[in-house]
């Protein structure tokens, strides 16, 4: 039986305005109910890999409160395992706190390990993957290192600013670039990477010679360009959220109301795993008038809510209307109040009448324990 | 705490009240309020009353109850010095048997509770429905120096005669007692709660095993017997919600004081910290379509409600297609109502199926038991 390490990469993620301001992208609320790093934890638990490294590079305590137990993720508790590293010496210079840098300080840890791949995967794709897939295909092409992609019909909207692969007849890349949103059909790089164990070894430790700066995706980038190493190009068929922008973190929530959507994400042999927190059903009163709108546990409704997404513990008064919102837990919506086009972060109040409205292309943000 | 107190819930029964929802599953680990089951109640006012050691005693249909109950930590009893024990009737010593009522099945396992050592005993049931913290009531067995302290509840003296009832002297100390009687003498019932010192059950629970024309029950022999040798039993009064969910009549209505938000059944009230555990399962939070609606309910994470739906309960993973309608219904878990089916008083059985088109109970105010794939019974 081959043995499989997954990394969930947290360095260099995204910045999402004020939302990731206190919390990394990986513990951002998406949906009411899930953590952005759900997605990429449930897909190695899905995957059957239960051996999973996350390289933390900040915030680490919204981090972990997100992620308390294990056994959320992990199948088996003895031979399986979910640990948050971080590197201590840089954690406070964003500039050095490179995910190699974090790697190599966790060096010991690490060389413990006897797993013959290694699979890297960002927090900032929201897809449903079946990592195995991945592997076989690694295996079968006798690859050293493997990188997942996918053909975007949309990409002069999408992915923006991510990396475009150039694939070779036999199916490896050639050469990498930048999707400038100038063409709509790109191969795009999602940035899920496997590697046979001394390939990943000799990455980090070639990586201290080229540059302190470098990260995993540079360092494969340059053996790429640098043909150290023949890179396969697993075509990933699929649905894809990119949550590169809190634009992307907007238009996608909303996106996925829709049924159709929903259901590309949310395969039904592909569950989600996320910390639960033990919130009683939601509560609908009888003034309660919800359309087209998610809502997590443990909610109070008894007002308007349309085109929304309500997330744990929220209440909304009689009176209130709420729509093309996203409203974090347990903030309050008192009467009266209208809200159009709002992001509201959690432990907020929204005062009696209050009204406030964004619109599609700016989406107000209420920063977390307002009173407004 | 300077003493210990063990608590024996008894989750053993059959539930035949309950109709086919209890053919495949014991009544403690039927479906209740959208997310819970029923031993959810007790078991988490064990916690809430800081008793971490417990023991279910289980017999008929026991498998997924055993399975739900695991080791515990659903209710943080996987911690230290804390305990979850099934407790089925197993092959001993002296041969096999089942338990022959509610004081065999502790008397069947003095073993364990010799183990465990305890000061006192808390009997429960596993089908009841309540908040509460038994502290009260055990600080009150301590003080009045009792031998047995029952909780009862004060009900209709016209519905007196359904119940187990305790006439009391002037300090509460209970002088006589009546199973079902046609004449009561006191409209306090007993809820079936005991807390006993653990000495003297054990000694009566081996005097009641030798007795062959005993039933082996706590109401019809351990009870009267000790009133008989003039013991000391007190009656502690239980104040607030309580209901015994034995059957689908009180189970709907149960669920209905939840759904339109009775207040002495408060789930949302988080400051007494009266907290109600139970499984969480990974489902994608409850979706409302654009022709949906849904209004004086409580509704459970994975619920996808594209019809209308009015005082009701929706359950985990359970589905209202559009233009279905259902007015007080319990909806179970992954239970189907389908386009177009109308549903009224009803209670809709775990994966049960309505039909499209589908027209039920209507007009009745008869609580029905929808089961299967086909619609109703």
């Amino acid at each position: 039986m081959r043995k499989v390490l997954g990394i969930c990469n947290l360095h260099d993620s995204p910045k999402l305005g004020l939302l990731t301001e206190k919390r990394p992208l990986a513990a951002v609320s998406f949906l009411g109910r899930y953590g952005l790093i759900d997605f990429t934890l449930s897909n190695f638990t899905n995957s059957g890999i239960d051996r999973v490294a996350i390289l933390a590079s900040d915030h680490l305590n919204s981090l972990r409160s997100h992620l308390a137990r294990s056994e959320t993720y992990i199948q088996n508790t003895r031979l399986g395992f979910q640990r948050i590293v971080f590197n201590e010496k840089y954690f406070s210079s964003p500039k050095f706190n490179t995910d190699i840098a974090n790697l190599i300080a966790n060096d010991s840890w690490f060389k413990e390990l006897s797993d013959d791949y290694i699979v890297v995967a960002p927090a900032f794709y929201l897809l449903p993957i079946d990592l195995s897939k991945v592997i076989d295909e690694h295996i079968a092409k006798g690859a050293e290192a493997s990188v997942v992609y996918t053909k975007c019909s949309h990409a002069d909207i999408d992915f923006i600013n991510g990396d475009t692969v150039e694939l070779s007849k036999d199916g490896f890349v050639t050469a990498f670039g930048s999707n400038t949103g100038r063409k709509k059909e790109k191969d795009i790089s999602i940035e899920i990477f496997v590697f046979n164990r001394q390939t990943f070894a000799d990455l980090i430790s070639r990586a201290r010679e080229v540059s302190s700066l470098y990260n995993i995706r540079d360092m494969v980038k340059y053996c790429v360009a640098n043909k150290l190493f023949k890179l396969n190009a697993y075509e990933y068929v699929g649905y894809v959220a990119p949550i590169l922008s809190l634009e992307d973190y907007v238009r996608y929530s909303f996106e996925l109301l829709d049924y159709a959507n929903r259901q590309k994400l949310f395969l039904e042999d592909w569950p989600i795993y996320t910390t639960t927190h033990n919130t009683p059903p939601s509560l609908y009163g009888e003034k309660a008038d919800v359309r087209n709108s998610f809502v997590a546990n443990g909610s109070v409704i008894n007002g308007k809510v349309h085109d929304s997404i309500i997330s744990r513990g929220v209440v909304i008064e009689e009176g209130a209307e709420v729509k093309n919102c996203i409203v974090f837990s347990r903030s309050v919506i008192g009467k009266g109040a209208k809200l159009k086009y709002v992001l509201i972060d959690k432990d907020c109040h929204v005062e009696n009448a209050k009204k406030l409205s964004g619109d599609e292309e700016n989406i107000v943000y209420v920063k977390q324990g307002v009173v407004i | 705490m300077a003493y210990k107190v063990v608590a024996m819930i008894l989750a053993g029964g059959k539930g035949t009240r309950l109709e086919s929802l209890t053919k495949k599953i014991a009544k403690p680990a039927v479906s209740f309020a959208a997310k819970y089951r029923i031993i959810d109640f007790p078991l988490s006012n064990c916690v809430n009353s800081d008793i971490y050691n417990i023991g279910v005693l289980t017999q008929y249909e026991s498998t997924l109850l055993d399975n739900y109950l695991g080791n515990g930590e659903k209710w943080g009893l996987n911690g230290v010095h804390s305990s979850l024990s099934t407790l089925a009737p197993r092959q001993t010593e002296e041969g096999a048997k089942w338990y022959r009522g509610t004081a065999d099945a502790i008397t069947q396992n003095i073993d364990y509770l010799d183990a465990q050592d305890p000061d006192y005993v808390l009997i429960l049931s596993g089908d009841h429905i309540y908040k509460t913290r038994f502290n009260d009531m055990i600080d009150l067995h301590i003080k009045s120096n009792a031998d047995v302290t029952i909780s009862v509840i004060e009900v209709d003296p016209k519905e007196a005669s359904r119940f187990g009832i305790m006439a009391v002297n002037n300090k509460d100390e209970i002088v006589e007692f009546q199973e079902k009687p046609r004449v009561p003498k006191s409209n306090l019932a007993s809820m079936g709660i005991y807390i006993f010192s653990w000495k003297i059950l054990r000694r009566y629970l081996k005097e009641d095993d030798k007795n062959e024309e005993s039933e082996h029950d706590f109401g019809k022999n351990i009870i009267p017997q000790m009133l008989e040798d003039k013991r000391k039993l007190q009656a502690y009064r239980f104040k607030g919600y309580w209901r015994d969910v034995g059957t689908l009549a009180s189970l709907h209505e149960a669920n209905m004081d939840i759904a339109l938000g009775n207040k002495e059944l408060d789930l949302y009230d988080n400051d007494n910290f009266l907290r109600i555990f139970s499984e969480d399962t990974p489902s994608v939070p409850q979706y409302i379509g654009e022709g949906g609606r849904i209004t004086r309910s409580i509704a459970n994470q994975g619920a996808i409600i594209l019809g209308k739906v009015d005082s009701c309960v929706v359950s985990t993973n359970a589905i209202i297609e559009e233009n279905a309608v259902c007015t007080r219904c319990v909806i179970m878990h992954g239970a189907k109502v389908l386009v177009n089916a109308k549903v009224n008083n009803a209670i809709i059985a775990p994966d049960a199926v309505v039909p499209s088109g589908a027209e039920i109970n209507l007009n009745s105010d008869e609580i029905v038991l929808i089961s299967g794939k086909g619609g109703a019974k």
